[in-house]
């Protein structure tokens, strides 16, 4: 909300404080003071009267000026076009310092020139604030503007400095500036004193005609009042310079009072032209359906839900949002229908954001206005209104509903206030306090009770009133110490250190961490890889591209890799760990995403290809680091996934379970996604956190020499690799000890030299005894035993 | 005493023929002739029967003498050889140093991993949980939980992506402590310390300050006796983990509806030590996080008595604490994944 020095100067004595001071003080308080405005700028400033004024010789626009600085006159050339002989003007004297910089004496073209004529826009005044007249030209005061004069901007009522307090929204309270003035008052302790006008609209006054109705159970409150006599014209100067702060264009005096009684009071008001309105029976409604053209001249669509201010069954207004063009107050206005309502601010709201209608009003219904300020509000308005514009003729007030206020009263306790906070305030300072932010203190020994003022409907418990107490006695009272409590244990839990030791694992072999956005496309959808079912759409997503929480994390990688990709980057491997969701249902995946080379230095003809073995054995690696491996895990042939190719893709298992999919990318979605050459891999983490993992086991290490055989053969083309070492790890069998240590495969040929449908296989197969060295014999004999069996099992032919 | 000088001039040209040898081979040859047995020195040896028996001691001392020695010199003379081949072995070995080494391609946790790690670290040191929760949450424990009530003004300040009128993606990790504050209830505990790190969505534009999807990490502390100063505490121990052990915090009043007093959390500024600069836009602070002590309808909502237990809670935006310790400027940079950005977070701090 925006507050100005001379609308807090109306209600308490600020003359001592800078602005900046009050800024930061009600800043500390609560209140964030985001920017502090002065409506204009300038030094060295003074009124003038232009003498003469001359063409300049040498120039066709310029003007060669004499003007009376009262004490002298100084020779100014200027260059407005409406500058005249006989104006009173603003001269900024040589030194003046200006928004635009500094004035020098000089010589233009020739001509010398001690000053420059100003025009407001030159002084910092906001341009929007201007008529044209004074936009286009420098400003002329009137005639009776006095010739030097030190301070112009303050003739002029431009002298006002304006805080722009960000409101927290339990303190909407203060976008009424009487509730702002109490406030700060009670922060910069100073006496505080609102004009007194309690009572005015309920004088006694003519018996009404006005019928007021409301046919809404969205409107608890209406009042209503005619002023049979006004005088529409200027406002005085104090009113038009406090809603030029406050942003308010001014009107007329009957506009201009409406508008200053909402600011003051946060209550919006309507006045009507009664003579324009058909009838004088007002019926507040809803459940209309209707279009209605306002006040801004739009047309708008009614709904049912929208509270509509109506005469003779047809809307006069958007009731809380915006009056109609038909009954508005116009120059030839003689009487008026005052209307101070309360309506539902959830309706108000709804209404305001359908229509696209922020108005000064909707937004302070919206905010919620506090429950006396309809009366105080209509009571402002008849004062103001007889003063200043003459009104006679008042009716009696016609009421309908009730504010259903109760003033609060509680009582609170200082020792506990002090141990919440962790302070040592004394009952003295506490009371000052309280007292300050009017909320009647009466000390009962250590208790307060306390009265509550209408505004502060945010203050309800305790907790409020010693929030009230630190905000005011300041922060830097408090200390900083430490909870004291029994000693917790703090750990992460196996889910989290899961996540963390992927991380490390896969960050360490060259894996680079990625996040992205839950949110994907139907399309994103449609790719998930280990997908949980029933994807979950938002109601109103803000794109096709953010519509759906992500069913799986591998298409979302894939758009990453797709950036760096179109960026030049070969070498990619990403992973990502996250939650992924369908309906009811929630998993924790990790995906990883690869391409180019994993380890590459190409002057020493290293290249780890970023392939399916290595993600297959990557894959294997984290299951082995957290205590996965061996029989439990199984591979099997994927064909089913259509996001990869289906003659290089694999499920992996653990036990029964489906525990992750491996696999080239399908050259369709490859095309889809823009992205070239990627493997890619997607792990359900519940599979592992559900299942038991191995622990670290020691084992004896065999004192005997290991011997290495190299084996190789011919199979059909269609044999596994694995189906081979599984069939050599069941026959290396020594009196019931298994001696094969390892099987590795070095060399899988097809091709020329080979007969068409067969593949040469070669192993290199370690055995080893823990309980004898293997004797030359024995060595042989198991050679033997795993190639008849491979035989027999495989078709496996030795190689010559 | 001929066969004397004979010896003499045997052993001279001996020497001189070992010090000239050049490989083993010959060398070896060298040994044959001097310490075999037919040579020079043997050849001597035949004409020792000439010499009376009083001479024949002497001379025979001689020639083991001779022959000792020689044979001393053809072992040095052989290691000396093999040194020198070896030299040349490994001269020829010689590699260029200025070559590049081969740097194993590592890689790094993303820049809000990093920083989350970091704020879990510290807070399981201080004795806390890490807690998580849905990001499909309901409308309970994000706003009704959290004494945000439906129809109230509050709900404007988080525009919230609904899946439907019950559930949405939660707006804040307050969802979570919700859920904590209910847990620990349930199972006849006083006693809370846990952090909520995780995904929150709004329904933000994106663009350099804005993200529709961010990380927060909540913190939140119930007991007998805990207080707004022991929030502080905890607070700036934080500040001077994350920022530098100079750092400072102030409170500054605030409002958020599940806490009460609330206070918005300003750090000093670690770039200008508090002297004012662009970072903190001249004001010497920067505004980190928002905090509080639990209102008693959010304990009440969860089954605790406010009159006896107590608590704070405190948010931290961990983007936030990103941008600021890195002095990154665009909050979408997180969520493109640029792999020149992500690899700018490859060091140990």
């Amino acid at each position: 909300m925006l507050i100005s020095r001379k609308w807090l100067s109306q209600y308490m004595d600020i003359s001592d404080l800078s602005i900046t001071e009050i800024a930061d003080r009600i800043t500390a308080a609560g209140l964030e003071v985001e920017g502090i405005e002065k409506m204009s700028e300038g030094t060295h400033l003074t009124i003038g009267e232009v003498l003469s004024c001359e063409d300049h010789p040498d120039s066709d626009h310029l003007h060669v000026c004499q003007v009376n600085l009262g004490d002298r006159a100084e020779q100014i050339v200027c260059g407005a076009p409406n500058v005249a002989a006989g104006q009173r003007v603003i001269v900024a004297q040589v030194g003046a310092k200006l928004p635009g910089g500094e004035i020098k004496a000089g010589v233009i073209r020739g001509q010398a020139s001690n000053g420059m004529i100003c025009s407001l826009a030159e002084l910092g005044v906001d341009p929007h604030s201007l008529s044209e007249e004074s936009k286009n030209g420098i400003e002329v005061l009137p005639h009776d503007a006095p010739i030097g004069h030190k301070d112009p901007l303050a003739y002029l009522g431009l002298d006002d400095e304006i805080l722009d307090v960000g409101l927290t929204p339990n303190r909407n309270d203060c976008m009424a500036a009487w509730a702002m003035a109490m406030e700060t008052g009670a922060i910069l302790n100073r006496e505080v004193k609102l004009p007194q006008c309690k009572g005015a609209a309920m004088q006694k006054g003519n018996p009404t005609e006005l019928q007021v109705a409301s046919e809404s159970d969205k409107c608890p409150l209406f009042m209503g009042k005619v002023i049979n006599h006004v005088t529409i014209k200027e406002s005085p100067k104090w009113m038009k310079e406090l809603l030029a702060a406050a942003g308010v264009k001014s009107i007329n005096n009957v506009v201009d009072i409406s508008n200053i009684v909402m600011l003051e009071t946060g209550q919006p008001m309507h006045f009507y032209d009664k003579d324009a309105l058909p009838s004088l029976e007002i019926t507040v409604k809803d459940h209309m359906k209707t279009t209605y053209t306002a006040l801004d001249g739009v047309t708008y669509e009614i709904e049912p839900e929208d509270i509509m201010i109506t005469n003779q069954g047809k809307p006069i207004g958007i009731a809380g949002i915006m009056g109609g063009n038909d009954s508005k107050i116009e120059d030839t206005t003689k009487a008026i229908v005052l209307e101070a309502a309360i309506f539902h601010h959830v309706s108000i709201r709804n209404t305001a954001r359908r229509l696209n209608l922020n108005t000064d009003a909707s937004v302070r219904y919206q905010k919620g206005i506090e429950p006396l300020a309809t009366y105080k509000a209509m009571d402002r308005a008849v004062a103001l209104l007889l003063e200043y514009a003459d009104a006679s003729g008042l009716e009696d007030t016609v009421i309908i509903g009730s504010n259903h206020y109760e003033p609060i009263s509680i009582t609170v306790n200082l020792p506990r206030i002090n141990h919440l906070l962790g302070t040592d305030f004394s009952m003295p300072e506490v009371l000052d306090v309280l007292q300050r932010l009017s909320l009647e203190p009466v000390q009962n020994e250590q208790n307060i009770t306390l009265t509550i003022p209408s505004y502060r409907q945010d203050l309800r418990i305790e907790a409020d009133i010693a929030e009230e107490l630190i905000r005011i006695i300041g922060y830097d009272r408090l200390n900083a110490t430490l909870p004291t409590m029994p000693a917790t244990m703090g750990a992460l839990d196996a889910r989290q250190q899961l996540r963390r030791r992927f991380r490390q694992v896969l960050s360490d072999n060259g894996y680079q961490e990625a996040i992205t956005y839950t949110l994907v496309s139907d399309q994103m959808i449609e790719d998930a890889v280990m997908a949980l079912p029933d994807p979950i759409h938002l109601a109103a997503p803000m794109s096709e591209d953010r519509k759906t929480v992500r069913t799986g994390i591998l298409p979302s990688l894939l758009g990453s890799i797709a950036y760096n990709q179109n960026r030049s980057v070969k070498d990619i491997a990403l992973f990502e760990i996250s939650n992924v969701y369908g309906n009811n249902q929630m998993e924790e995946h990790l995906a990883i995403a690869i391409s180019g080379s994993l380890q590459k230095s190409r002057w020493q003809g290293i290249d780890v290809p970023a392939d399916f073995y290595a993600m297959k054995g990557m894959l294997e690696l984290l299951c082995e680091r957290v205590g996965f491996s061996g029989k439990r895990l199984t591979w099997k042939v994927n064909s089913k996934e259509v996001m990869f190719h289906p003659y290089q893709s694999a499920a992996l298992y653990l036990g029964k379970e489906l525990l992750a999919i491996l696999g080239t990318i399908h050259p369709a979605a490859a095309k889809r996604y823009g992205v070239s050459n990627v493997v890619m891999a997607e792990i359900n983490l519940e599979v592992l956190l559900k299942n038991k993992a191995a622990k670290v086991k020691y084992q004896l290490m065999s004192k005997y020499p290991a011997v290495n055989q190299d084996l190789a053969f011919v199979v059909a083309e269609d044999v596994k690799v694995g189906d081979i070492m599984a069939c050599i790890e069941r026959h290396g069998k020594l009196e019931k000890e298994n001696i094969i240590q390892q099987i590795e495969v070095f060399d899988v040929y097809t091709g020329e030299h080979m007969e068409k449908g067969f593949k040469s296989i070669a192993l290199s197969v370690c055995f080893q005894s823990s309980v004898k060295t293997l004797s030359e014999k024995e060595i042989m004999q198991m050679r033997e035993t795993i190639l008849t069996s491979l035989k027999e099992e495989v078709g496996a032919k030795l190689r010559s | 005493m001929k066969t004397m000088e004979n010896l003499s001039t045997i052993r001279k040209e001996a020497v001189e023929k070992i010090k000239a040898c050049k490989d083993n081979g010959a060398l070896n040859q060298l040994r044959i002739l001097y310490l075999g047995k037919k040579g020079p020195i043997q050849e001597v040896m035949k004409t020792m029967k000439d010499l009376s028996k009083e001479e024949r001691p002497a001379f025979g001392a001689k020639i083991n003498e001779i022959k000792q020695e020689l044979s001393a010199l053809i072992e040095d003379r052989r290691t000396l050889l093999a040194e020198k081949e070896m030299a040349e072995q490994m001269e020829q070995e010689k590699l260029d140093i200025t070559l590049s080494g081969f740097v194993p391609n590592v890689g790094n946790l993303h820049p809000l991993t990093i920083v989350q790690q970091e704020l879990e670290d510290l807070f399981v040191g201080l004795g806390y949980s890490v807690a998580e929760g849905p990001e499909v949450e309901c409308d309970l424990y994000n706003f009704e939980r959290a004494n945000i009530p439906k129809d109230h003004p509050a709900r404007d300040m988080q525009d919230t992506f609904f899946i439907n009128v019950e559930e949405l993606l939660r707006t804040h990790t307050t969802a979570v402590q919700m859920r904590q504050l209910e847990k620990y209830h349930e199972e006849g505990k006083e006693l809370i310390k846990v952090i909520c790190p995780g995904k929150v969505y709004r329904r933000d534009d994106d663009d350099a300050t804005h993200s529709h999807q961010f990380m927060q990490c909540e913190g939140l502390v119930i007991g007998k006796d805990i207080q707004l100063s022991d929030l502080k505490g905890t607070l700036d121990f934080m500040a001077k983990k994350m920022f530098g052990e100079s750092r400072v915090i102030r409170f500054r009043p605030s409002y958020f509806q599940f806490t009460e007093p609330s206070v918005e959390v300003d750090v000093s500024c670690h770039i200008c030590g508090g002297k004012g600069c662009s970072v903190c836009k001249g004001t010497g602070w920067i505004e980190i996080l928002g905090a509080g002590m639990v209102h008693p309808n959010v304990l009440e909502m969860a089954g605790y008595d406010p009159n006896v237990v107590s608590g704070f809670a405190f948010g931290v935006g961990i983007e936030r604490v990103a941008m600021l310790k890195y002095g990154i400027d665009d909050i979408r940079n997180f969520y493109t994944n640029d792999l020149r950005f992500l690899k700018m977070f490859n060091r140990f701090e």
